[in-house]
């Protein structure tokens, strides 16, 4: 009887390392061995995304936390640095004409995309012209390039229709993103990736929605940019689920949030931050269509000076984030640091505002309510009347709630919104048809400071965009309380720069940790 | 019988039609923001309608609903809005993930259930309170909570176990099995704790019965009249309360799938109803009803064969 047990023990035993060996990939992402040329060679990376992969459509890529399933297969024309500093990609050299309408590029030589073709200028006007017209997410990134002249193999002339401060910027993500010219219009093109980037998408082994694996592309012209010799991404929505697979060593990276990054800190993992999204009211209807008092800038001060942003910021995201009234990020050209405290929490200033405008008594206002924001939306409610404000909910399901927003149903909102270039910035939220300027307020003034920045070049252009970024707190179009930091977690083997105007770091940003 | 699997089959039939023409309706209402969610906050108006109209958003409720049911008569559920994927390739690759999972579950409560159900029942006194109670709090305990529990003792403490992902059996019946246990296991305590204590309801009332009583009058062992006999009669309520538990743990995946990071049809159906996804979400809804239906559909059969009355109803 006893001998029957232990063998049962160790029966058990051997089925539950057996299931434990067998468990799922586990990552290596270890230190790594100098190979030929130099080049380090790290076995496998294994990142969590926040997000599944769509398509690897040209004309479908994303920003954000997509970024990280084309770059590896995808190079771009400009490397933006951990700053957002554009580099050398494809792209060796650039320069602008006098007034900033051409932009000329020098490309790099020898480049082959994986099917053999010929990186080229004609790549080039392919995949931007594939880009504006292809109706995807990110097509405004060509919108500005009239035409691509090109030169020969080597020098390509964007041809602008006007100067387009941000477009540097966009020729370091999707904007720039190059793949083989015959794969644009592929029957595949959704799930059969044709780059020259430092890997190669591995079919056969990729799931969508469990993992995308790639192998070293071993013609890679920057192979010593890339240590690992293969990569996989697994997408894992909850971030529970990516915190432990960190901790079990399933993964060496991952997205988390600040409510987990202290639990992540204290479980030997590494966190890095970085700012990328602010949250705050848009205050939409600046000129006071639906809500006259919020036609008043008085009233709209006020209410940027009610909010004690410092107490938010710790309530709501546990202290993780900076507090700011500007809408630009600490990377951006139009960032101005005093315009972080202009307007210090003064309850006492913001009731006499709103006396001196005529609303002592308040206003009533109707507001989105969506499950994302419940935490925020009663604490909102009970600030606002301090000055009387009295909010109107509607309710709005997540996935309607961007949609009714820009849609110009609410005259205040609140919001969390990505800030990347200072002129992307300014697309999306100051201009009369920009998105996010959702009641399409026109000041000729704002317009004009707009312009300027647009034609001025170098040290005068940071001026004009900060000069916007100026007039957008001086006249209130927004109450933003704090920029959110983003976590993002590794595990000891594992390092990471992170960038900072996205999310996910780049895969170029990971090394072995020394 | 065969009248009987006809009938059951003709009304399955039905009810899947129903459920579609429903979910149909109510996913229309929230359509509106479609075209913008896939284009992006930069596109146009121009560029919204036109999306708005490519996807048929334009047209009446009635001609997009027929339009979408005569395609899906043919066996074409369409593309997925947001990612192009046929729908059918994301039904093919992401259900047997959640159907291992839930049928490896089911399986699993039947047998710990059907063993405790019946021993509470038999035995009664202090053994038939423990199993109670134990049922209890298994039933009061979330199957979320159980998955983190697990992970948490399993993955990250013992390190016996993978916290996330899925292995499918043909990479590796081990590693298939290593990913399942605990997402298997965390859905198995509820359903276990509620098929349990229905077993022993339904099993202590076919032992009060007369024949039950003759059979140990005519000198029949204990476990002879429980195995043959009592078992076979009280098998009518246990199968029904394990179909609405294989029901219960589909739907129960959805949590479980999003814990364990395993790429099953919960974590689709999911993503689907967010982003307003109607093909890929009227796919999953037709197969998920004709599952159940079909489910039922078994039940009925083995309720008909183990009890013939049933045939004759």
């Amino acid at each position: 009887m006893r001998s029957k047990r232990i063998v049962a023990t160790a029966a058990a035993l051997a089925l539950a390392l057996g299931l434990s060996a067998c468990g799922g990939s586990t990552s290596t992402g270890g230190s790594a061995t100098a190979g030929k040329d130099g080049v380090l060679s790290a076995g496998t990376l294994t990142l969590a995304a926040l997000a599944d992969n769509n398509s690897f459509d040209r004309a479908a890529l994303e920003i954000g936390h997509k970024t990280q399933y084309w770059m590896p297969v995808f190079d771009t024309l400009l490397v933006l640095d951990p700053q957002s500093v554009p580099q050398p990609g494809l792209a060796t050299k650039w320069s602008y004409n006098a007034d900033n309408t051409v932009l000329s590029l020098t490309l790099r030589e020898g480049v082959k995309f994986t099917d053999g073709a010929p990186f080229d200028g004609k790549a080039v006007a392919a995949n931007l012209d594939y880009l504006k017209n292809g109706g995807g997410q990110n097509a405004y990134m060509a919108k500005s390039v009239k035409t691509v002249d090109v030169v020969d193999a080597t020098h390509a002339n964007l041809v602008l229709s006007a100067p387009d401060p941000g477009l540097l910027g966009y020729l370091g993500v999707v904007g720039g993103a190059m793949a083989s010219p015959a794969s644009l219009t592929a029957a595949d093109k959704a799930t059969n990736p044709v780059g020259s980037g430092p890997y190669v998408l591995d079919k056969a082994k990729t799931v969508a929605g469990s993992q995308f694996v790639y192998e070293r592309n071993a013609d890679y012209w920057d192979l010593k940019s890339f240590p690992y010799e293969k990569l996989i991404i697994k997408p894992m929505t909850d971030v529970t689920a990516r915190i432990n697979a960190l901790k079990s060593g399933q993964v060496n990276g991952a997205v988390i949030d600040s409510k987990s990054a202290a639990e992540a800190k204290s479980s030997g993992l590494q966190v890095e931050t970085t700012q990328v999204d602010w949250t705050g009211l848009f205050l939409a209807d600046r000129e006071g269509k639906v809500v006259p008092a919020l036609g008043d800038v008085r009233v709209r001060q006020a209410i940027n000076y009610l909010f004690d942003s410092p107490a938010l910021l710790k309530g709501i995201s546990l202290g993780q984030g900076e507090v700011t009234n500007q809408v630009f990020g600490k990377s951006s050209q139009a960032y101005v640091p005093a315009l972080d405290n202009y307007y210090s929490h003064d309850e006492a200033k913001a009731k006499k505002l709103m006396a001196d405008a005529g609303y002592a008594d308040g206003f009533t206002v109707t507001m989105p309510d969506s499950p994302g924001f419940a935490t925020v939306n009663p604490i909102l409610e009970q600030t606002l009347l301090k000055l009387n404000i009295k909010t109107e909910w509607v309710k709005v399901a997540p996935d309607a709630l961007g949609g009714q927003i820009l849609a110009g149903k609410f005259p205040m909102f609140v919001f969390n919104l990505g800030s990347q270039s200072a002129w992307q910035d300014i697309q999306k939220v100051a201009l009369p048809t920009s998105p996010w300027n959702t009641a399409k307020v026109n000041s000729a003034e704002l317009n004009a400071l707009i312009e300027k920045a647009q034609f001025a070049t170098g040290s005068e252009q940071d001026t004009a965009m900060q000069a916007v970024n100026t007039w957008l707190v001086k006249n209130a179009w927004f109450a933003p309380f704090y920029r959110m930091s983003s976590p993002y977690a590794t595990d000891a083997k594992t390092k990471v720069v992170l960038q900072s105007q996205n999310a996910a770091p780049w895969i170029r940003s990971y090394s072995p940790a020394p | 019988m065969l009248s009987f699997v006809i009938r059951r089959l003709l009304a399955g039939v039905a009810l899947v039609f129903v459920i579609a023409t429903i979910t149909y309706v109510l996913m229309h209402s929230s359509t509106g923001n479609v075209a913008r969610n896939i284009l992006g906050e930069n596109a146009t108006a121009e560029q919204v309608a036109a999306k708005t109209t490519e996807l048929g958003l334009d047209q009446p409720l009635l001609t997009q609903y027929f339009s979408w049911l005569g395609n899906a008569l043919t066996g074409n559920f369409g593309i997925s809005w947001y990612n192009s994927e046929s729908v059918t390739a994301a039904l093919v690759g992401r259900m047997p993930i959640t159907l291992s999972m839930v049928i490896s579950a089911i399986i699993v409560i039947a047998l710990i259930s059907v063993v405790l159900g019946v021993t509470a029942a038999v035995k009664g006194g202090w053994l038939d309170r423990v199993i109670q109670v134990v049922s209890v709090v298994g039933f009061a305990l979330p199957n979320f909570w159980v998955a983190l529990m697990l992970v948490l003792t399993f993955s990250l403490s013992l390190r016996l176990l993978p916290a996330t992902g899925y292995v499918p059996p043909s990479e590796s019946i081990l590693g298939w099995a290593a990913t399942l246990l605990l997402p298997v296991t965390s859905l198995v305590l509820g359903g276990v704790a509620s098929a349990a204590q229905q077993i022993r309801g339904a099993t202590i009332d076919v032992l009060r019965q007369d024949y039950i009583r003759t059979l140990h009058a005519r000198g029949l062992s204990p476990q002879s009249v429980v195995l043959k006999h009592a078992l076979r009669n009280a098998a009518g309520p246990a199968l029904t309360v394990l179909s609405l538990q294989f029901i219960a743990l589909l739907g129960g995946a959805v949590v479980i799938e999003r814990v364990f990071a395993i790429p099953g049809i919960g974590t689709l159906t999911v993503n689907a109803a967010l982003g307003g996804d109607v093909p890929l979400l009227m796919g999953i809804v037709v197969v998920m009803a004709i599952l159940v239906v079909l489910v039922n559909l078994v039940i009925d059969i083995a309720n008909g064969w183990v009890n013939p009355k049933v045939r004759v109803q």
